[in-house]
């Protein structure tokens, strides 16, 4: 049987069983990974993955069941199953699920690649991998080294009992390399391009201009003289947050805090709420004039990046903050509709086995006006940070603290001495309200974070955020003891 | 659910399409359930599984993976033929020295029917009862009430043939008032072990005795952690340090405080109170019994810390054959380095109490919350206290306080046991970790900072 008979057959089955609403996934992900550490190929594997996941409401309440058997059988077992999951949620419900106006989305989408990651030979990708690795080796003084790289393909078919129909390919390509220094007592590491890896909704391309081998001597050169660096001062400074770094900040300050759902309880148990309440939207300034923030999902290479989400919205931009005002969240339909908006169209779900959650798409600081060399000329005092070490964030994303792989003094308007260990910490509106430079469109980057995990059953979503370096007054700095 | 039969046999099929000279092949398979609830009542409600195929294939010094969970012959062969062919294109590694030949694994029960067939009719009302007893005091009752069946298997070229299925059972419940929060986890094999309304007292205690919580200054306190915190410093030594890769390549906690020279097997210097003992034991009944890991290698009780001093890590068989040693079975996943997940810490003979009776003036810590390294000698972490803080005064607790921001050396913290509670509690992750804790009574902890 087609795979299209097999998606017409759950959402005609849904009906007749009692639901009111029906989608159905088909999802088809290939995968190819390769690490290698310390001079030798860890892991070169081919992944593949396929399955069917049947969401259904039957009187307002949710129930999903899903498998890895593609055929008519266990589609009308789980589809049966997801009826009577449903069934089972309204016994302890709240009221009746209301989706607003109906999705009936149709049509194709593919990434845009230029060179399809999957034709590149695996000689090439684990060449350049040890390659790097030779560099970093090369440096007297490093203990570990590690490099990696991952491609992906994603073939999705989403279908739903209100006439969506739309078929998607995504391609994600990402890399990495790290070196780990040991002596004086003390463990330094550093990455490139940032922490575990860039990855992005790209082909080759993405990858081949990273120049990991090109990078791999500077980055295990820094590891090492990162042993003999001072210690980070401690104490209240201005604080310049580099490109990378600032775009896990955002994720963690921004980006989850938009999140509707969470917004409205959905994830108290396990991730956390929000300090962002509905109160607050377009009556909150979260930022100083200077922050502006979008989410959206056409920006390529960004990880969030697609044509539809996972209820068959279509891909969209949504102003999050404006000159520092809070204006959007990321929404799903439920949530949407409960505040009398319409979805964003934000709902992703890491799987066939896994349910839609809203899901951070492309979170991204918007550029501002200066160079970053203007920026630190412009700076009397202060530290600049960058590339992400550690992250920890309160359960309403209002205390944060981040540790860095490297920091260096400014003194005067010139970078001074390397920095090790080097953290900051801080509550997020005050924080971004102490924000007074956003460098320009040449210093800002879209970064991929291919881990960010949210839900139960655990999932693992990939999101992009562009940022610039940034500066930011009054910042407590160098918490470690 | 596959069983015995069909997942041997599955595995048998795969194998003999293996063109390796030799080959493994882990199964992992999930058949799960999952209700969760918020606002006091269930909006997200699921059945999950998954089977997978995880093949390795050698040639010489190459070791080649591929993964699938297509179970036609089809999809079986290309997986093979896909895991020889990267072995082929890899370069030899002189430090492996083949897949292992592992002892038969004993058996170990781990095994409920009733947890294996129970329904989602079932978890809804283990919902309903702790979403009223929130009620009954005026609490936001969320949470995810889990059940299932998991299902692990390797067949190999070298003759082993392994397998071990394994219910679960859990609940975790948050409960929130205006201003303060609650939290209780439970987790076992067997669904009846699971007290789930004692769970809700906990949780619905913890946010009404939380309620206007007050801000303390940050700074160094005693401490008395409860399980679920202890829970997170086991979980957190154990992912930075306890296994043997991260020691061979000097990123572990372990590297300064393990004998001289060796990465394990020589007694260190005591690094830790006396007080603290921890071993990993995957066969334990009363922890979260695994046999074997995705080698096929059995489980060995591997004692990390004795009285405070560092023993050694733990080992797969690659780890293990760089340093002339054999697998400890703690090949937790496919692909990564090897893994302490099944952790105990030996209890001591003070009540919870009694803990807070010693102390004259400290906090009481229920839980941790996104806990990171800040940095890797000797597992300095940071993270937020969070649903159930309060401060003892004079050996009593007196008030609640507002969550706290930690940055504090585990191990440094481990140094300052004063006691150890009497009962240990077992804490089931979300990713098949478990450990075994009691509470602790600790000098001091490094607060450095509050949340508004």
């Amino acid at each position: 049987m087609a795979m299209d008979d097999l998606v017409s057959r759950a959402l005609d089955l849904a009906e007749v069983r009692g639901a009111g609403y029906c989608d159905v996934r088909l999802v088809e992900t290939h995968q190819e990974r390769a690490v290698v550490r310390n001079g030798v190929v860890d892991t070169l594997s081919d992944d593949e993955s396929l399955g069917i996941g049947v969401r259904v409401l039957v009187n307002g309440s949710w129930g999903f069941a899903s498998s890895n058997i593609v055929s008519p059988l266990e589609v009308d077992r789980i589809t049966g199953l997801a009826v009577e999951i449903a069934k089972a949620s309204a016994r302890s419900s709240n009221g009746s699920v209301s989706l607003g106006p109906p999705v009936t989305s149709r049509g194709r989408y593919t990434t845009p690649i230029q060179t399809d990651p999957f034709t590149v030979s695996p000689e090439v990708k684990l060449g350049l991998l040890l390659e790097a690795d030779r560099r970093m080796g090369s440096v007297a003084g490093i203990s570990a080294r590690t490099g990696n790289l991952i491609f992906i393909r994603e073939q999705k078919t989403f279908a739903n009992s209100e006439g969506a129909h739309v078929e998607q390919t995504i391609y994600e390509a990402g890399g990495g390399i790290a070196a780990t220094a040991r002596g004086n007592g003390e463990v330094q590491r550093r990455s490139y391009p940032q922490s575990m890896r860039q990855q992005g909704c790209a082909g080759w391309e993405f990858v081949a201009a990273m120049d990991l081998a090109g990078n791999a001597e500077r980055t295990a050169t820094e590891a090492v003289a990162l042993l003999s660096a001072d210690q980070c001062p401690s104490g209240v400074t201005t604080l310049i947050v580099g490109a990378s770094q600032l775009g896990l900040q955002v994720h963690e300050s921004c980006g989850h805090a938009i999140e509707l759902d969470r917004v409205l309880g959905s994830e108290a148990a396990y991730a956390g709420t929000s300090f962002l309440t509905t109160d607050k939207l377009n009556d909150f300034q979260y930022g100083s004039s200077h922050v502006n923030i979008t989410a959206d999902s056409i920006r390529l290479p960004g990880l969030g990046s697609y044509g539809w989400d996972d209820e068959g919205v279509p891909a969209q931009s949504t102003p999050v903050v404006r000159n520092g005002r809070f204006e959007g969240y990321l929404t799903s339909r439920e949530t949407a509709n409960g505040l009398g908006l319409e979805s964003n169209g934000s709902m992703r779900a890491s799987s066939w086995n896994r349910i839609p959650l809203i899901r951070m798409t492309n979170v991204s600081l918007e550029p501002g006006d200066w160079t970053l060399d203007d920026l630190i000329a412009d700076t009397d005092e202060g530290i600049l940070m960058e590339m992400n070490r550690s992250w920890s964030i309160d359960d309403r994303r209002f205390n944060f603290q981040f540790g860095v792989e490297i920091g260096y003094e400014i003194k005067k308007g010139k970078l001074g001495r390397m920095l090790k260990n080097s953290t900051y910490t801080g509550i997020t509106p005050e924080f971004w309200n102490s924000c007074d430079a956003v460098c320009n469109e040449d210093h800002w980057t879209m970064w991929g974070i291919p881990n960010c995990g949210k839900g139960q059953p655990g999932q693992i979503g990939h999101t992009g955020h562009g940022a610039a370096p940034a500066r930011f007054r009054n910042i407590q700095v160098g918490v470690m003891k | 659910m596959m069983g015995r039969e069909a997942a041997l046999a599955l595995l048998d099929r795969a194998l003999g399409y293996s063109k390796g000279e030799e080959a493994d092949i882990f199964l992992s398979a999930q058949d799960l359930g999952l209700s969760r609830f918020a606002g006091g009542a269930i909006h997200q409600n699921v059945a999950h599984g998954n089977i997978t195929l995880n093949v390795r294939s050698v040639s010489g010094k190459r070791l080649g993976r591929a993964t699938t969970n297509d179970l036609s012959d089809a999809g079986v062969q290309k997986a093979m033929a896909a895991a020889h062919k990267n072995a082929l294109l890899m370069p030899e590694d002189p430090g492996f020295l083949g897949l292992p030949t592992p002892p038969e694994p004993d058996t170990v029960d781990s095994w409920d029917q009733a947890t294996a067939m129970c329904s989602p009719e079932t978890r809804a009302k283990i919902v309903e009862g702790v979403c009223l007893q929130g009620k009954e005091h005026g609490l936001n009752v969320s949470g995810a009430c889990r059940t299932g069946v998991q299902e692990i298997a390797v067949v190999s070229s070298h003759g082993t043939r392994a397998y071990h299925a394994g219910t679960l059972a859990g609940l975790i419940i948050n409960t929130m008032s205006a201003t303060s929060a609650g939290w209780a986890k439970g987790g076992s094999w067997r669904l009846s072990d699971m007290d789930t309304e004692a769970l809700g007292r906990e949780a619905v205690a913890k946010a009404v005795d939380g309620r206007d919580p007050v801000a303390v200054e940050p700074g160094r306190y005693p401490v008395v952690l409860d399980t679920y915190a202890v829970d997170d410093i086991l979980e957190a030594l154990s992912l930075y340090g306890m296994g043997a890769q991260a020691v061979q390549e000097g990123r572990s906690w372990m590297n300064d405080h393990l004998g001289q020279g060796q990465t394990g097997g020589q007694e260190g210097a005591r690094a830790m109170s006396p007080s603290v003992t921890v071993w990993d034991e995957g066969t334990a009944s009363h922890g979260w019994p695994v046999p074997f890991d995705a080698e096929g290698v059995p489980r060995q009780r591997v004692d990390i810390i004795t009285q405070g001093v560092v023993n050694t890590p733990v080992y797969n068989s690659y780890t293990a054959g760089k340093e002339g040693t054999v697998s400890t079975g703690h090949q937790a996943y496919f692909t990564g380095g090897p893994i302490a997940s099944n952790l105990f810490m030996q209890e001591g003979d003070s009540s919870l109490d009694e803990l807070i009776a010693s102390t004259r003036r400290g906090v009481y810590v229920t839980r941790f919350f996104y806990t990171r390294l800040a940095h890797s000698k000797n597992c300095v972490m940071t993270g937020m206290t969070r649903d159930g803080t309060f401060m003892i005064e004079n050996g009593q607790i007196t008030h609640p306080v507002k969550d706290l921001r930690f940055t504090q050396s585990y191990v440094e913290a481990l140094a300052g046991v004063e006691h150890v509670g009497s009962e240990s509690k077992l804490v089931l992750n979300e990713v098949g970790f478990a450990t075994r804790v009691p509470a602790l009574k600790l000098s001091s902890f490094n607060f450095t900072g509050v949340t508004v």
